[in-house]
């Protein structure tokens, strides 16, 4: 049995190696000089020399495309947990055909691909001035994010008991009292769930940014990334300067926050 | 009465609650959705004010649109050889990772890794190892290897790789948590009752993780499916129409080709294909699952 393991453990490293391959040719670029990777492209830096990165943060606006993706990312997560957490528990407590139809609006919802909706969306945006704006295009995610938001928090507020929440209303306890006072506080793990998986989804898209945050000043990192690799294509070295640098924030946070990340993956998984 | 006005009272907050999500979904979808029908039904160029209505023409003109069903055969020739790899891979990882190899951990993290770059991210770095990246590696090894995005035979293939290598970790998770809900006992008696590792899997550990097969076969294909940002940042399309997939050629039918009535309309047909098949699709699994009792 022991060579088996071993060789499978062999196997599996060269698959990690190679799905790591090509991340690490995107830092080796990031850190050597055009001159030196066409000398040696393997060869390691000859020292740990920073220009492209300096060059890359001067020549784009980075800090700026990090502000709008934070702003961007917050707001429509914000959006979605509050707006899905507070219809989750409506539709979970009030068993009626009313509530039922709209969860299955809200699951039918789910089904219709971005691109058909994509081109009325762009010209609602520009008619309601959503265009160009972090509220308009978070509004917009918060409608996307919503229909799945709804699904997890009243699949999680089924499972609590309704006893303290009866016990409270007894007690005179209005229903917003009882939702944020009771309900609100034991509703943490479905919303890291939920927060997680937005948080990932949003950051990273591209197509609703490239509808709807076309004015420089309002591009998110995928969005800055795209135009500054059309830009830079001939100086590769600063592209992937610039490329580590757009990895750096999402990579820190997936290593972070592991553990809820595969929680939530997997608790969403068994919910669905 | 006073009894009917004091239980609308309870029921308003309920309803109150609702309305923060019903708003946001009307926005985002309903409303887009409803407009986009109209839309499909006239030959409105995205931009001028005035719009059109043509009836059905658009319709009519889809069916004999050899651009459509070419990019209908693409996206699903892409969507189906994709969701196989990655389930096979997912799995694959899975089982090892679940308890079997030392350091687990450290291979759970560098398989999802590439999930969580962008796409955009992605693309240009693969297009970069595909064109000079892996020519040098191989040039070594006495291979010559041009890059598979320029050549419209295995361009589909060079996406397809990059999709997967970005697409393994969530499912891996995914089996790996089915995988964590099958009682050990269950294989362990399996084996003392004579079955090999193959039957054991075969007849003891699939069969249980069926949920969790069902539920990956469905999010990767209907993910592949809509695929659009990989194809657009890499080869938008090409080369020779080779990649064109339905999302890359409503895009350009609408915003490049400023025919934005007939894009809604191939865009309505796309949705109605969906439907069709995520239908199909769950129809099978019940039935599947059913029979396993």
């Amino acid at each position: 049995m022991r060579p088996v393991r071993i060789l499978i453990f062999v196997i599996v490293s060269l698959l990690a190696i190679a799905f790591v391959f090509p991340l690490y040719v995107a830092v080796l670029m990031a850190f050597k000089s055009a001159k030196q990777t066409f000398d040696s492209f393997y060869a390691w830096p000859s020292s740990l020399d920073f220009a492209n990165f300096v060059h890359a943060w001067e020549t784009s606006e980075y800090p700026k495309a990090i502000m709008n993706s934070l702003i961007v990312t917050v707001l429509s997560v914000a959006l979605i947990v509050i707006a899905s957490a507070l219809a989750g528990y409506s539709i979970a407590r009030r068993n009626k055909p009313f509530y039922n139809v709209v969860f299955l609006l809200f699951l039918s919802g789910m089904m219709v691909p971005f691109q058909v909706t994509m081109l009325p969306l762009y010209k609602l945006g520009k008619s309601l001035h959503l265009v160009n704006s972090h509220w308009g295009i978070a509004l917009i995610y918060g409608g996307f994010g919503v229909q799945m938001g709804v699904l997890f928090f009243s699949g999680f507020v089924r499972g609590i008991s309704r006893e303290i929440e009866e016990a409270a209303r007894i007690d005179g306890c209005s229903t917003p009292g009882i939702f944020f006072r009771i309900v609100l506080p034991l509703l943490k793990p479905v919303t890291a769930t939920v927060l997680v998986l937005n948080v990932l989804y949003i950051w990273n898209d591209f197509l609703l940014p490239l509808l709807y945050l076309q004015d420089k000043q309002f591009r998110t990192i995928p969005l800055q990334q795209y135009f500054f690799f059309g830009q830079y294509s001939s100086d590769l070295n600063l592209a992937f300067a610039y490329a580590v640098m757009g990895m750096v924030p999402i990579v820190a946070f997936f290593l972070f926050m592991q553990r809820f990340i595969i929680k939530g993956i997997a608790a969403g998984a068994i919910k669905g | 009465m006073n009894s009917l006005r004091r239980s609308l009272r309870g029921e308003s907050w309920y309803l109150l609650f609702l309305l923060p999500a019903v708003l946001l979904f009307l926005l985002a979808v309903v409303i887009p959705l409803a407009t986009g029908l109209r839309y499909s039904f006239s030959n409105w160029d995205g931009v001028s004010p005035k719009i059109h209505y043509i009836g059905w023409d658009n319709y009519v003109k889809a069916f004999r649109d050899s651009d459509l069903w070419r990019a209908l055969w693409n996206t699903f020739k892409y969507a189906l050889i994709l969701t196989l790899l990655v389930n096979v891979l997912s799995m694959a990882l899975a089982l090892l990772l679940d308890n079997y190899l030392k350091f687990r951990n450290v291979f759970r993290t560098i398989f999802f890794l590439p999930s969580v770059i962008s796409i955009v991210l992605s693309g240009f770095v693969w297009g970069y190892n595909y064109s000079q990246g892996f020519p040098q590696l191989f040039s070594r090894f006495g291979i010559d290897m041009t890059s598979p995005l320029g050549n419209p035979d295995y361009a589909m293939m060079g996406l397809i790789i990059v999709a997967l290598w970005q697409g393994v970790g969530s499912p891996m998770i995914i089996y790996i948590a089915g995988l964590q809900g099958i009682p050990g006992e269950l294989v362990e008696s399996a084996k003392i009752d004579g079955a090999g590792t193959w039957k054991a899997f075969r007849h003891i550990t699939f069969p249980l993780l069926a949920p969790a097969v069902t539920i990956n076969l469905l999010l990767v294909l209907t993910g592949a499916l809509k695929v659009f940002d990989l194809v657009y940042v890499t080869t938008k399309g090409g080369p020779a129409f080779a990649t064109d997939v339905m999302s890359t050629y409503i895009y350009r039918t609408s915003f490049d080709n400023f025919k934005a009535g007939y894009g809604m309309t191939l865009s309505v047909i796309f949705f109605l294909v969906l439907v069709v098949v995520t239908v199909v699709q769950v129809g099978i699994f019940r039935r599947r699952e059913v029979d396993m009792g």
